[in-house]
C-alpha cells in the first residue's frame, strides 16, 4: 500500500483548502483521486460516503479519514491542519477589513447580495440530493418529518435527528431490500 | 474566560448533531450565538455568513468567524477545533467499522437513511437562515435565481456569489 508522509498529506490538503470556493469536496476529488492519485474513484466514494453520514464537517471528516488511512493519526491531524489552517488565515483577513468597512452602504449591499447567494447555495445543494429520492418516493417522507420538525416545531436538532431517525431506518431497510 | 468554555462546550456538541454538515447547522448556530448568548447581532452574524461564503475554502468558516468575534484569535481557533474534533474522532473509528462490514445490506440501509436525514437537515437550514437574513423580496428573488442557475446549469459557484457581490454593490438588494 502506498504509504505518504505528514508534509506530503499537509501539503496537498493546503490546496484542497485553498482551491474551494463555495465548498471543497468537488476540489478534494479532483486532487486526490485525478491529481495526486493516492486513491482509486472508488475508494474515494466509498471514503466521502460514509464521511457524509457521520455528522459534523464532511470535509474534515473526509481529511481524518484519509490521512489516517496512509499515516495514521499523525496522517489525520496533518490533512486536517492543511485544509483549514490556510482558509483560517484568509477569512480573519477578510474580517479585520469588514470591521474597518462595515459602515460603507455599498459594503453592506455587497455582503447582503453574497448572503442572498449563500442561502440559495445552500438550498439548491438541498434540492440536488433530493433529485435522488425520487427514486423511491416514500424515502421523501423522512425529508417533510425533518422539515415539520425543525421550522415548523422549531425543536433542537439533536431532537429533530432523533426522531427522524427510526423512520429514517425504517425506509431505508425496505429501500434496500427492493 | 467562561465565554470561551461555554463556546467550546456548545459548539462540540454541535459537532455530533451536524448531519447533512455544518451548513444544516447554521439556524442552531445563529439561534445560540445571536439569541441565547448575544455574542454577535444579527446583522454580524449574516455579514459573517457571506464573508464565510465569498473566502475559499471549508463551509465552517462562520463558526471560526463567531470565534474569532467572541476571542480574537484563540476564539477562532478554539471554535473550529471544537467543531472539528468530535465528529473527527467519530469518524476515525466508524471508517474501519464500516469499511470492514461485510453485509451490504447493512451498509445500504445505512447510507439511505442518512441520506434522506441530510436531506431535510439542509434544506431546512436553508429555509430558516433565509427567513432570518434575507431582508427584503430582492434577496429572495436572488436566492431563488441562484437555486435554479445551480440546478439548471453548470456555472461555477464563484461566478454565482460575484453575481450576488454585483447585484448588492449595485444596490439592488
Amino acid at each position: 500500500m502506498k504509504t505518504l508522509t505528514p508534509l506530503q498529506l499537509f501539503i496537498g490538503f493546503s490546496r484542497i483548502g485553498l482551491s474551494g470556493f463555495g465548498g471543497v469536496l468537488p476540489w478534494a476529488r479532483r486532487t486526490i483521486v485525478e491529481e495526486e492519485k493516492w486513491l482509486s474513484s472508488e475508494e474515494f466514494s466509498a471514503m466521502l460516503g460514509i464521511c457524509q453520514i457521520v455528522p459534523g464537517p464532511n470535509v474534515t471528516n473526509l481529511a481524518v479519514c484519509v490521512g489516517s488511512r496512509f499515516c495514521g493519526v499523525t496522517g489525520a491531524i496533518a490533512a486536517v491542519l492543511g485544509l483549514s489552517l490556510g482558509p483560517i488565515c484568509i477569512v480573519i483577513l477578510l474580517a479585520l477589513l469588514y470591521n474597518h468597512f462595515r459602515d460603507l452602504e455599498s459594503v453592506r449591499g455587497i455582503l447582503r447580495g453574497i448572503s442572498a447567494v449563500g442561502v440559495g447555495l445552500i438550498a439548491s445543494t438541498g434540492f440536488k440530493m433530493l433529485k435522488d429520492e425520487f427514486h423511491y418516493p416514500p424515502s421523501l417522507l423522512v425529508v417533510v418529518v425533518v422539515m415539520i420538525a425543525a421550522s415548523f416545531f422549531h425543536l433542537g436538532l439533536g431532537w429533530v435527528v432523533l426522531l427522524a431517525s427510526p423512520v429514517a431506518f425504517f425506509l431505508a431497510w425496505h429501500k434496500a431490500k427492493r | 474566560m467562561s465565554t470561551l468554555i461555554t463556546l467550546f462546550l456548545k459548539f462540540s456538541a454541535f459537532s455530533l448533531i451536524a448531519f447533512g454538515g455544518v451548513n444544516a447547522l447554521l439556524p442552531v448556530l445563529l439561534e445560540l450565538a445571536v439569541h441565547q448568548e448575544h455574542w454577535l447581532d444579527l446583522q454580524t452574524f449574516s455579514d459573517y455568513f457571506a464573508i464565510a461564503q465569498a473566502a475559499p475554502g471549508p463551509n465552517f468558516m462562520t463558526v471560526t468567524l463567531i470565534g474569532w468575534h467572541v476571542s480574537g484569535l484563540l476564539g477562532a481557533f478554539m471554535a473550529t477545533f471544537a467543531i472539528i474534533w468530535p465528529a473527527g474522532i467519530l469518524v476515525f473509528f466508524l471508517q474501519r467499522f464500516i469499511l470492514k462490514m461485510q453485509d451490504p445490506m447493512k451498509k445500504k440501509v445505512v447510507q439511505y437513511a442518512a441520506a434522506t436525514l441530510a436531506i431535510g437537515l439542509v434544506l431546512s437550514s436553508a429555509l430558516e437562515i433565509a427567513l432570518q437574513i434575507n431582508h427584503d423580496l430582492m434577496a429572495y428573488l436572488l436566492s431563488g435565481l441562484t437555486i435554479a442557475i445551480v440546478l439548471l446549469t453548470r456555472w461555477h459557484p464563484l461566478y454565482l456569489i460575484a453575481l450576488g457581490a454585483l447585484l448588492g454593490g449595485l444596490g439592488f438588494i
